[in-house]
C-alpha cells in the first residue's frame, strides 16, 4: 500500500440503486405534468410594482377631482336649452313689440308736434290775415265812401299812391310789404289808430298793434 | 378596521363627506382593482393610469350607482371597460404585421419580477393567449373568486355562457403549460 496512487484508482459508484430508478423518476415527472391541476397552483401576482403606487394614485385622483370641482363640466341639457331658446324668442319678441309701441307713441308725439306746427302755421296764417285785413282797411280808407265818412281825416294814406292795391286780394306778405306796412302804420296817429280800431270788427288783431 | 360598502356609499352621497368617501373607496378597492386591471393590461404605468381613471369615473358617475348591485361589481365594471379601452388603443397603435398575442406575451416577460416562478410566468403568458371574453372570465373567477352571478353583471353575459367560457379557458391554459413547460 506504500505505492498507493489515488489517480490510478478506478472511479466507481458503490451505492446500491433501486431497480429502474431513472425510468421511474422520468415516469413520475411526466405523470405529474400530465396531472397538472391549475386549481392547485398558488395565486400570485408576479408583476413588478412601482413604489408608493397607491399613494400616487390617490393623490392624483384627489388632485384631478379638485381641479374638476373648480371648473365644473357643463353638460348641455337639450330640454333646458330648448326652454331657454323659447324664452329668448318670446322675450325678444316682447321687447321688439314694446319698442315698436314706443315708436308709435313717438310717431303720435311727432304727429302732435306736427299738429302744433300746423297750429303755428295757423297763427301765421292768422297773422297774415291780420295784415291783409289791415291792408284791406287801408284800401277801404282809400275808397270814396270811406273818404266821405272820414272827410275830416287827412288822407295821409295817399302817400303811397303808387300802391293802389286792389282791396280784395290777399297776397302773401313779403318783407318788403311788411316794411311798407310798418311805415304806413307809423304814419297814423294814436287817435287815428283808435278810430280805425273802433271801426274794425277784428279788435283782437288790432290790439296787437296798440 | 375595514370600512363597509354601506358606509362608503353614505359618505359618497353626502357632498360634505364626498372626499372622505372617495378616499375610503380607494382604500377599500385599489388593490383588487389594480391587479384586475394589471392582468388585463400587463404594462405597469398604463395600469396605474387606468386605475386613476376608474376612480375618477366612479366619482363622476356615482349618482348612477344603484344600491341593487354590489359596489365592487359596479367598480369592476368600470375598471374592466377602462382596461379594455386601453387595450384597444394599444392594438391600434401596434404595427399591423405584429401578432397581438406575441406582443402581450413579450410584455409579460418584461414586466415580471426576476425571482418569479417559471410556472407562474407561463400561466400569465397562457392567459394572454386566450380570447378576450375567456380571459376576463378566467381572471375574475380564478384570481378574484367572484361568483358567476356577479361576473355576469360585469361583462353582460349569462351565467351558463360564463361557465362554458371558464371551462374552455382553464383547459387551454393547462394545455399551454403542459406543452411549454416540458420543453
Amino acid at each position: 500500500m506504500k505505492d498507493f496512487d489515488l489517480e490510478k484508482l478506478e472511479r466507481k459508484n458503490i451505492y446500491k440503486l433501486p431497480e429502474n430508478m431513472f425510468e421511474s423518476i422520468q415516469e413520475r415527472v411526466l405523470s405529474e405534468m400530465n396531472d397538472f391541476d391549475l386549481e392547485k397552483l398558488e395565486r400570485k401576482n408576479i408583476y413588478k410594482v412601482s413604489d408608493h403606487l397607491f399613494e400616487n394614485v390617490q393623490e392624483n385622483v384627489i388632485m384631478q377631482l379638485n381641479v374638476n370641482k373648480k371648473a365644473p363640466i357643463f353638460k348641455l341639457n337639450w330640454g333646458y336649452a330648448a326652454a331657454a331658446s323659447l324664452a329668448l324668442i318670446f322675450g325678444s319678441a316682447f321687447v321688439y313689440n314694446s319698442f315698436s309701441d314706443s315708436n308709435d307713441d313717438n310717431t303720435s308725439v311727432k304727429n302732435y308736434a306736427s299738429n302744433n306746427s300746423d297750429q303755428k302755421k295757423e297763427s301765421e296764417v292768422a297773422y297774415e290775415t291780420l295784415k291783409s285785413d289791415l291792408t284791406s282797411v287801408e284800401n277801404n280808407n282809400q275808397t270814396i265812401d270811406n273818404q266821405q265818412k272820414n272827410q275830416q281825416i287827412k288822407t295821409v294814406a295817399y302817400v303811397p299812391e303808387k300802391t293802389e292795391a286792389k282791396p280784395q286780394t290777399v297776397k302773401p306778405v313779403s318783407k318788403k310789404t311788411e316794411a311798407q306796412m310798418s311805415e304806413y302804420l307809423d304814419s297814423f296817429s294814436n287817435s287815428e289808430i283808435a278810430e280805425l280800431a273802433n271801426n274794425s270788427t277784428q279788435d283782437v288783431y288790432l290790439d296787437l298793434y296798440n | 378596521m375595514k370600512i363597509k360598502d354601506a358606509e362608503i356609499i353614505a359618505l359618497m352621497q353626502n357632498p360634505r363627506t364626498l372626499e372622505k368617501g372617495i378616499r375610503a373607496l380607494m382604500d377599500a378597492y385599489q388593490s383588487r382593482l389594480y391587479w384586475h386591471i394589471r392582468r388585463i393590461i400587463v404594462d405597469g404605468d398604463l395600469a396605474q393610469d387606468t386605475l386613476q381613471e376608474t376612480f375618477i369615473k366612479a366619482y363622476q358617475n356615482f349618482h348612477q350607482f344603484k344600491n341593487d348591485s354590489q359596489l365592487y361589481t359596479w367598480l369592476y365594471r368600470i375598471a374592466t371597460n377602462e382596461a379594455l379601452q386601453q387595450i384597444n388603443k394599444l392594438k391600434k397603435m401596434q404595427k399591423t404585421d405584429e401578432d397581438p398575442e406575441y406582443y402581450m406575451q413579450n410584455l409579460v416577460a418584461d414586466n415580471t419580477h426576476s425571482d418569479a416562478e417559471e410556472i407562474q410566468v407561463f400561466l400569465q403568458k397562457a392567459i394572454q393567449s386566450l380570447p378576450e371574453k375567456q380571459k376576463l372570465v378566467f381572471m375574475m373567477r380564478y384570481y378574484d373568486d367572484l361568483p358567476y352571478e356577479e361576473i355576469s353583471k360585469i361583462v353582460d353575459m349569462s351565467v351558463g355562457t360564463l361557465k362554458t367560457n371558464y371551462h374552455y379557458a382553464k383547459q387551454k391554459i393547462e394545455e399551454y403549460i403542459k406543452e411549454n413547460y416540458e420543453k
